[in-house]
């Protein structure tokens, strides 16, 4: 166990920070996938993302940063949004939510089996999936939470977060799109205790 | 979250209606729904000024529909 500082209300150039410090590390994994012949599709699916083009997103009234940061590193971070999206579970079909718009962990923090590699620092997204239910609770949205998942994420909301797959999205490149009810985030915050 | 300043609001009747259906149907605070309100407005205006459009799709038709805000 380590301590680490959870910081909301994250700046465009605070992105461009934390971009900084984690593309050299992308890129180096990389270059280790490409020598090492893993197939695609054992590639981290986040690999290409550059956080310093959400930048514009942070302008919006409606949008919200968070970083976890240890060790003086940014270990991952998470960007919500509470105003366009709206629940889809049956009993809160309409009702407002806070959005998982893109979460990420540093490149360290990746498990990569092809390479060997093990996170740094576990439980960094589910640090951060606690995050966006406390600002659902925050908004007044009672912990409801959702998001779109890159496949190989599917495994973790499903089964460690404990959310409700509510089928793939034709219009978000057919992504599986889970939920949290009220109830769901809840038993998630309280199996975290203070984290 | 960011620290809150107090206002106050002067609506009509009929739009204190549709706040309040709005609050019991969205499960909000009245606050809260104005201020879901005012985020909602700024991501759309911000869109539309960078040349995006807003249309509504009919669900049965495929419709769609351009809202100019």
């Amino acid at each position: 166990m380590v301590n680490a500082t959870l910081l909301d209300g994250l700046r465009p150039s605070d992105l461009d920070l934390i971009e900084r410090g984690w593309s050299p590390y992308r890129l180096r994994t990389l270059e280790r996938l490409l020598r090492s012949g893993a197939p695609r599709e054992d590639w981290p699916e986040s690999l290409h993302w550059d956080w310093s083009k959400k930048r514009a997103d942070l302008r919006l009234l409606e949008a919200s940063g968070f970083g976890i940061v240890c060790n003086e590193d940014w270990q991952g971070v998470l960007m919500t949004k509470t105003a366009s999206h709206a629940a889809r579970l049956p009993d809160d079909t309409g009702k407002p939510i806070v959005y998982v718009d893109y979460v990420e962990v540093a490149p360290w923090n990746w498990r990569i089996e092809s390479l060997g590699q093990k996170s740094r620092f576990m439980a960094v997204g589910a640090v951060l999936m606690r995050t966006a239910i406390r600002q659902s609770l925050e908004e007044g949205f009672r912990a409801r939470v959702g998001l779109h998942s890159l496949p190989q994420a599917e495994v973790f909301y499903r089964n460690t977060c404990g959310m409700t797959p509510l089928g793939r999205d034709d219009e978000k490149q057919n992504l599986l799109y889970f939920e949290f009810s009220s109830e769901q985030a809840k038993s998630f915050l309280d199996q975290g205790g203070a984290s | 979250m960011a620290q809150k300043r107090t206002m106050t609001l002067n609506l009509t009747k009929a739009e204190m209606e549709v706040l309040g259906d709005l609050a019991q149907r969205k499960d909000l605070s009245k606050t809260a729904v104005l201020r879901q309100a005012l985020r909602l407005y700024q991501a759309v205006d911000e869109r539309l000024a960078d040349g995006g459009k807003l249309f509504f799709e009919d669900k049965e038709s495929k419709k769609a529909e351009v809202v100019v805000l």
